[in-house]
């Protein structure tokens, strides 16, 4: 079982909730889903969709067919009909348009029934869930259940007022359109999921890893973690800030970090661009923040709410200066739990910035992840910060009379010390008997600032060996799909692009072309003579990104020599599809 | 009870006669007069002449960048509301470059204290106008006179909803070490502007200049009055310089009115571990 039911309609009448409901329907049914919404930069008068992609198996990516297509407004059909076979269920109102003969037809009376039953116009929406409960042969209970817990606030009253619409759907199906009943929704016992985005799963991430300081301006796609976190915030015990602009939100995180609290951030590239100044400060003074970048096309405002890989080298380089940070990009929600809980304890641990990555269609497509995924990762959680200490190693060699109440003098905390791992230790602002400052200026063991040669040498070749550090001891090598050894294809990519490209290998084996596929989470920096030895083989590479230059391609041959020729970039601001890469991989093999 | 010498880091670097070596010492007489010592107290510098006192002042301390002290300090303050923060910066980095920090800390409320260099002039970069520079000043930057008129401190910080404005003569320390106090006493945020002349880029606004303008507010002035308080502060634009606590009033601040913060400060809070709590939102 593995079909595609889409909605369109206006924006600002509640499309994008109406897919989550029946994004939730679905899981509750038992089924897999991944799912993906289009809207345009603005709150009213454009063309929303979305569509949800239900299976039996685990999926994270779009299928090119549209087995039912819910048309709130003729645009609907118009703009997605080219995605229809003859198969195709198009769900329309006669009274309000008219549509070809070449799908099978289900007209529902939308207007009339919210004539009848004095609806607003956004309670079409509800209609529509019926009819596809209906269509779909699924429990019409789940849908009357979440319609109880949307509205629990308001109401019997308004409880029953919106549960008609529901059944007026339904009723319509089962008296008109029996024969037309696909079957697809059959409750089935499966494993408990949770339905979320990639931003969900940073948010949810964020908490498990014990952040207590969120501080943005919201962005697009990123901002669902600030209205999440900012919603959870009591419950939890952590702070969000919405602050002026990014360089305030950089900072405040800074400061609480500088003050002993895991703090993060999260933007747009827009956002990035004026947070950079102080992703430098955080490298030379060694405070450590995790920073959530959503990307979307630009340059500039570029395309709002559309999708594209287009900051990768900006974010690698980001920051005047050499300083060293660690960039993450996660492939699926799984991995975003995972690695922006791995995200914070980096930080900590290396005392930097680390930048997790996504972008629109990761952040805000919702995925189905396995309850049971999530509550074992939290069992096995444990926070590691690092170097972080209550009292100074070197605190009771020393005299180690600060902390006497007969003599409060304090000292100057070596908060810089030069250290084999480059990594010194860290001491939280207000332990008594010590001080310390955090200086962005150029800086000797204690903080104090200098401009001398040696003392600069040793600063930089400290911050140096904490890459050295990390690279043998927390940097993960990509994952490789498929058999590397006996595949001829093998195809390069990173961060979202993984669950379509791995679609596309099973595309391709199906027409007997069996190929390998290379992961890439772990971003930067890379651990060179082993990445080079993945990419040095006599092997055809296909480089899979989702902007134009190739970026990650451009970032590998810096890293390890090795160019990749052969290249699939798509930048039109839509996700990539397995059936373009299949189309493109075979026009190669031709060549 | 701590010493001048606990808190004196390195030997300040300022010119002969420079009015930071005034405010300097007075931020250290009124932490001193607090019952404050290194550990207990935390600073944020900006770029400037100013912002050098990080090495002349022993604290928990961060030298940030040029006008990113302040959000760095609301970060500090989030983090541990029962340490007193202050943002210590100059008229460029707080008016200028950091100017929209202020406008909003103002808004917040936030428990911080911002103590400013205002000298008319970067002393650091050798002596370009600052925001606060009268209107016509002659500088490298402005070799026919500045063109904008300058910004009104006290008016900008309580038109943007301070709790606490005061202002201060680099002259006059002790006045300072009273403004200081009663700016970190302050719950919510505190402002002190302290007019400092710069003895070697700025011939115009000098000791003597601030002598016979500036004048302390009377005994019997009504600092809790908004209305009053902008009539005062508008003197500044008829170079007349009122000192003092120009407006004082009692409202709760940003992490008074945070409910997670009740109980405990952030950092000393335990670790959130009912995730279920979070994880039904998404079934």
């Amino acid at each position: 079982m593995d079909f595609t039911w889409k909605i369109g309609g206006e924006a600002g009448f509640g499309i994008m909730t109406t897919g989550v409901v029946f994004s939730k329907i679905a899981t509750r049914s038992g089924y897999h889903i991944f799912d993906y919404v289009e809207y345009p930069s603005l709150i009213r008068g454009g063309h929303n969709a979305y569509e949800v992609h239900v299976s039996g198996q685990e999926i994270s990516h779009l299928k090119p067919e549209i087995d039912i297509l819910i048309c709130l407004n003729k645009e609907t059909f118009e703009k997605h009909k080219h995605r229809l076979t003859s198969s195709s269920l198009v769900v329309f109102d006669q009274d309000e348009f008219k549509i070809e003969d070449d799908f099978k037809k289900v007209n529902v009376p939308f207007k009339k029934i919210l004539s009848d039953l004095k609806g607003l116009p956004v309670m079409k929406n509800t209609i529509a869930l019926g009819v596809s409960i209906g269509l779909l042969g699924g429990d019409i209970n789940e849908l009357l259940k979440i319609v109880e817990e949307q509205f629990a606030k308001k109401g019997e009253t308004v409880i029953n007022f919106n549960r008609q619409f529901v059944q007026a759907g339904s009723d319509e199906i089962k008296k008109n359109y029996s024969d037309l009943i696909l079957n697809y929704l059959i409750k089935k016992s499966a494993e408990q999921k949770l339905v979320m985005t990639g931003n969900d799963a940073f948010s949810l991430g964020s908490v498990i890893a014990d952040c207590r300081v969120y501080s943005a301006y919201p962005m697009t796609p990123s901002s669902s973690v600030l209205t999440n976190l900012a919603a959870w915030q009591e419950e939890v015990g952590l702070v969000t800030r919405h602050a002026e602009d990014e360089i305030s939100v950089i900072n405040t995180a800074i400061g609480a970090s500088y003050a002993g609290v895991r703090s993060a951030v999260g933007t747009s590239g827009g956002g990035f661009a004026l947070m950079v100044e102080s992703i430098s400060f955080a490298g030379i003074t060694e405070i450590p923040i995790v920073v959530f970048i959503a990307q979307r096309p630009g340059p500039a405002t570029g395309m709002p709410t559309w999708t594209e890989q287009g900051d990768l080298l900006f974010t690698v380089f980001s920051g005047h200066g050499e300083f060293q940070k660690i960039v993450l990009a996660p492939g699926d929600n799984e991995e975003m739990i995972e690695l922006t809980a791995k995200a914070y304890n980096l930080a900590d641990i290396y005392q930097l910035p680390v930048i997790v990555m996504s972008d629109m269609y990761l952040s805000e497509s919702h995925k189905s992840v396995s309850k049971k995924f999530v509550d074992d990762f939290i069992t096995s959680y444990k926070v590691n910060r690092g170097k972080l200490v209550k009292n100074p190693s070197f605190a009771e060699a020393s005299e180690g009379k600060q902390n006497s109440k007969l003599q409060v003098k304090s000292q100057n905390f070596l908060r810089y010390k030069i250290t084999e791992d480059g990594i010194s230790e860290r001491l939280i602002p207000g332990t008594p008997g010590y001080f310390y400052q955090a200086n962005s200026y150029e800086h000797v063991e204690d903080g104090h600032t200098t401009e001398e040669a040696q003392p600069r040498v040793d600063q930089v070749d400290k911050r140096t060996r904490k890459w050295v550090t990390y690279l043998s001891h927390d940097f993960a090598m990509p994952k490789v799909y498929g058999d590397l050894e006996k595949s001829e294809i093998v195809f390069v990519s990173w961060g979202s692009n993984k669950g379509t490209v791995l679609q596309a290998q099973k595309l391709l084996s199906k027409k007997g072309t069996f190929s390998a596929f290379i992961h890439f989470n772990h971003i930067y920096p890379l651990d060179k003579e082993k990445v080079t030895a993945l990419l040095n083989q006599n092997k055809r590479y296909i480089l899979v990104e989702n902007n134009s230059w190739g970026q990650f391609g451009k970032l590998l041959m810096m890293e390890t020599g090795v160019e990749i020729k052969e290249k699939f970039l798509k930048y039109d601001g839509r996700p990539i599809t397995a059936e373009e890469i299949v189309h493109k991989v075979i026009k190669f093999i031709k060549s | 009870m701590s010493t001048i010498q606990d808190f004196s880091g390195y030997n300040p670097t300022w010119c002969p006669g420079c009015g930071d070596w005034g405010i300097g010492v007075a931020i250290k007489q009124a932490l001193i007069q607090l019952n404050l010592n290194p550990s207990s107290v935390a600073a944020v510098f900006g770029i400037g002449c100013s912002g050098n006192m990080n090495d002349f002042l022993n604290a928990y301390v961060i030298h940030s960048l040029h006008g990113r002290a302040i959000p760095n300090a609301i970060g500090i303050k989030i983090a541990n509301h029962q340490m007193p923060v202050l943002a210590i910066v100059g008229d460029g980095d707080c008016y200028g470059e950091g100017g929209n920090h202020l406008i909003h800390a103002c808004r917040g409320n936030h428990d911080i204290t911002v103590i400013v260099h205002d000298n008319g002039v970067y002393g650091l970069t050798t002596g370009q106008v600052s925001p606060t520079a009268q209107k016509g000043f002659k500088s490298k930057s402005t070799p026919n006179g500045i063109l904008e008129t300058p910004i009104n401190p006290l008016a900008l910080t309580l038109t943007s909803g301070a709790t606490f404005v005061a202002q201060g003569f680099a002259g006059d320390v002790l006045h300072i070490i009273s403004m200081i106090k009663a700016g970190i006493e302050h719950k919510g945020f505190s402002i002190i502007n302290i007019l400092q002349p710069c003895v070697t880029f700025n011939k115009i606004n000098t000791y003597q200049y601030y002598l016979q303008r500036a004048y302390k507010l009377d005994a019997n002035y009504k600092k809790d009055d908004f209305k009053i308080a902008v009539q005062k502060s508008l003197e500044m634009n008829e170079e007349k310089f009122p000192l003092g606590i120009i407006y004082q009033v009692e409202k709760p601040s940003f992490t008074d009115q945070l409910p997670q913060l009740k109980e405990q400060t952030l950092v000393n809070k335990k670790r959130f571990i009912d995730f279920d709590k979070l994880t039904k939102l998404f079934t």
